[in-house]
């Protein structure tokens, strides 16, 4: 696909990290594997910027592929100020960007990220140096781009939210998935490992070859023949 | 010359170590020549098998009377139970082989956590064999495989069998009874991640345990084995393999390119691994400060004598090694008579290993050097041993975003400046690539421009890669230097993952191998020594320079050692003299 090394071992992080922690990740993965198995890997372009705020455009690409440039780029910000925002517009499979969020607060960095799914509103937040995050759904109130993904920085989990008030203001919460739960499944899959089904096991074997090259009796000799 | 300090890990202790630069550690050659020390994960293993007295059963022993069927060993370990499960299979001597790419196998064998029940029994009868081809379950730690060496088994059981012990230089020429191809750990085929591992089996928790013990086990059965062969085929003149000889018979493996990326993908354990051996040297060096226990130059003129012996006994037919072998057998010669003449001089003289070092620096081999530092570091248990507990790393990389590309610059010219002194203009700079083989997936070597796959080349050459984005950010530093990482990576996202190994290991002590990994004249064999003299392997004998032989656990104790007095000091295993028949 295309994948640098950088790209790739992110994108691991991220697919293994969600399906760890509860969040189907292969179902995801088999989406996206279908979308980026048919193009060139697209990343995101910064089209603005000032100070405190950046809209970066995934150009209908994965966040597997520019979730790490958004929350480098926004923390770099934040190391030089004290909080800001970034807009990931026109990206998909915005769940896998938890990952690239949690791996970041362990440097104290705190976040709180959301986007639109259908007529709801995620919302996660974590707080610095804290190993998972708190993840809600609320009814959506505000319009929302359908494949937007905003992110708050800065160094406190409540100044956050308190700076980014007015954009953080969502209905009433239907969901939530606890950090209990998401441990549980974390404890659950390294007691007993985690199944993938027929068919993400058969792509991934598939693109896994893409990368083999034809075997010969030349060739033999390149490994100690 | 050290111009690097380091504290040691113990808080209360502030001694500052003269540690090795980098520049000097990390060249290829050099790591090739390594040898096992007290730190090797074979050596720890052992260590604590012994002190914690495991206890080892065999619930199941089915083996007919050629040896083949199901044998299943009970752990009894500090923390928990372990089930090694084995399985014995008839193998065509015309399809035994060593390869990776090989399907068939003497031995098969798992590593499962608790006891096994008939039907997990049968569950692993149905995929163990199979090896990569056979999935297993997170009950199951490592899987593992071996051959059968068609130079000693035979030859061993038929003298057990008559009643004799085997001729001693017979098992000397080998040194084992079976070869272990390979070992796989770590989550792959459905076994339990290392996550699982460290977390939850502490007699495993550090890089390898598991691994190492799945060997271990393999020296016990295969001996076993012999002893059960030569009773079936001759019950009324049989005798059991003597005790001596047992502990001088070993494991043998064949370690080909398949571990070389290993070492490249995982710096920053490796880095982890190399600065604990040098906080061992650079503590034992600070020891001598005041002098040394004439004791302790007797163990090393003693212990340097074993080395001598144990290098002549080797026989390998790739002409470096043993040229090699013959010049560290010269030197040590050397420094054996400097031990017997100058002992209580050396007693009494301040610093005396570090002046013993730096002698060798200047005047004797690089196998020679790594020979003495490994013998330095024998002498003080006392001192090295808890660095045991330091092998293992947290491996995410961090990029540091906000660090301005300017300094990015200097942090590639100060950390990589071996990368940048590299000519990649040249044909034999980059004259070979890495691939893997739609063949089992095994790593090999192309030349480029002539065989095929350069557009499927694996990402080995960190220098090349160093090179590329050093050039790339010196020419995006000349119209916006006033920018930082993060926006090189969005305007460069190819470059991401290079930068990010760029800033992690620029912080580590000794960072990455220095060597140009796709060059022409490139000797992974170098690659492949290292990672097995942390393993804690002996008897180098290289094949090709691709592959290697060597042994494992020879001289190591056996399992009725366990819970004894034990003295660890069975590193460079020469040949036992029989007190018995």
């Amino acid at each position: 696909m295309g994948f640098q090394p950088g790209d790739y071992y992110d994108a691991a992080d991220m697919v293994v990290w969600s399906q760890t922690h509860g969040f189907d990740s292969f179902g995801r993965l088999m989406e996206a594997l279908a979308y980026l198995n048919t193009t060139a890997p697209i990343h995101a372009d910064l089209v603005q910027e000032d100070r405190h705020n950046y809209v970066l455009d995934g150009r209908g690409s994965s966040v597997l592929l520019c979730g790490s440039e958004a929350v480098d780029l926004i923390r770099s910000q934040v190391i030089q100020g004290s909080s800001a925002a970034l807009e990931l517009i026109n990206c998909y499979n915005r769940t896998f960007i938890i990952q690239r969020l949690v791996k970041a607060a362990q440097c104290n960095f705190a976040f709180v990220t959301c986007w639109r799914q259908l007529d709801c509103c995620v919302k996660v937040s974590i707080a610095a140096g804290a190993e998972l995050p708190e993840y809600q759904t609320f009814r959506m109130i505000d319009v929302f781009e359908p494949q937007s993904l905003r992110i708050f920085c800065g160094t406190d989990l409540e100044a956050i939210e308190t700076q980014y008030a007015p954009q953080l203001e969502f209905g009433t919460l239907v969901e939530s998935f606890s950090r209990t739960e998401m441990m549980d499944c974390y404890k659950n899959s390294v007691e007993h490992g985690i199944e993938i089904d027929e068919a993400l096991w058969q792509t991934l074997d598939d693109l896994g070859a893409r990368i083999l090259v034809e075997s010969t009796e030349g060739s033999r000799a390149g490994a100690g023949d | 010359m050290r111009k690097y300090t380091h504290k040691t890990h113990n808080s209360d202790d502030l001694t500052i170590l003269q540690m090795r630069p980098a520049s000097q550690v990390m060249q290829l050659e050099r790591l090739g020549s390594f040898h096992q020390s007290r730190l090797s994960f074979m050596r720890t293993l052992v260590r604590r098998m012994v002190a914690e007295n495991w206890q080892i059963s065999s619930p199941v022993f089915d083996l007919d009377e050629q040896g083949y069927g199901t044998v299943v060993y009970q752990v009894e370990a500090k923390y928990g139970t372990f089930s090694y499960v084995l399985f014995s299979h008839y193998l065509d001597p015309d399809n035994r082989n060593d390869r990776v790419i090989a399907d068939q196998w003497d031995l098969t064998m798992g590593l499962c956590e608790g006891t096994v029940d008939a039907e997990q029994l049968d569950f692993l009868r149905n995929n163990v064999p199979k090896q990569e081809a056979g999935r297993v379950d997170s009950r199951v730690l490592v899987l593992s495989r071996a051959n059968r060496s068609a130079r000693t088994f035979e030859y061993v059981v038929n003298e057990l069998a008559h009643g004799h012990q085997p001729d001693v230089d017979v098992i000397a020429e080998v040194g084992y009874l079976y070869r272990t191809t390979a070992a796989y750990g770590s989550g792959k085929l459905g076994m339990a991640d290392w996550e699982k591992v460290w977390t939850k089996h502490r007699d495993f928790a550090r890089p390898f345990a598991a691994e190492m013990f799945t060997c271990y086990m393999l020296r016990h059965f295969s001996m076993q084995q012999a002893d059960h062969l030569a009773s079936q085929r001759a019950p009324k003149s049989a005798v059991a393999l003597d005790e001596d000889i047992k502990r001088y018979i070993g494991i043998g493996n064949s370690t080909g390119l398949g571990m070389a990326p290993f070492l490249i993908n995982h710096p920053l354990l490796i880095n982890q691994w190399i600065e604990m051996r040098e906080t061992a040297l650079a503590t034992v060096i600070a020891a001598s400060a005041f002098g040394v226990d004439e004791v302790i130059l007797t163990r090393l003129d003693t212990a340097t004598q074993r080395v001598i012996q144990h290098l002549s006994e080797i026989i390998t037919t790739d002409e470096r090694q043993s040229n090699a072998n013959l010049l560290v057998r010269e030197e040590l010669q050397l420094l054996h008579l400097w031990l017997q003449e100058q002992g209580a001089v050396l007693a009494t003289k301040h610093y005396v290993w570090e002046s013993l070092t730096q002698y060798a620096e200047l005047h004797w081999g690089v196998e020679t050097q790594e020979v003495i530092n490994t013998l330095l570091i024998e002498l003080y248990p006392e001192l090295v041993d808890r660095l045991e507990e330091y092998m293992w790393v947290d491996e995410s990389h961090q990029v540091s975003p906000e660090m301005p590309v300017a300094e990015l610059l200097e942090v590639i010219e100060d950390k990589y400046d071996w990368a940048l002194a590299i000519d990649f203009s040249k044909q034999e700079s980059i004259g070979t690539f890495w691939y893997r083989s739609a063949e089992k997936m095994e790593p090999r070597l192309g030349q480029t421009n002539i065989d095929m796959g350069m557009d499927k080349e694996m990402p080995l050459g960190i220098g090349r890669c160093v090179r590329e984005c050093y050039d790339r950010v010196y020419d995006y530093n000349q119209t916006r230097s006033k920018q930082n990482v993060a926006h090189f990576i969005v305007q460069n996202p190819t470059y991401s993952g290079i930068v990010g190994r760029i800033q992690t290991m620029a912080q580590s002590r000794y960072g990455d191998i220095r060597e140009n990994l796709v060059h022409t004249d490139v000797l992974p064999i170098h690659l492949l020594r290292c990672k097995l003299s942390f393993f804690g392997v002996s008897k180098f004998d290289p094949r090709s320079r691709l592959w290697v032989r060597n042994t494992m656990f020879q001289g190591a104790p056996l399992i009725s050692d366990f819970g004894k007095l034990f003295v660890d000091d069975w590193q460079f295993p020469i040949k036992p003299v029989l007190t018995s028949g």
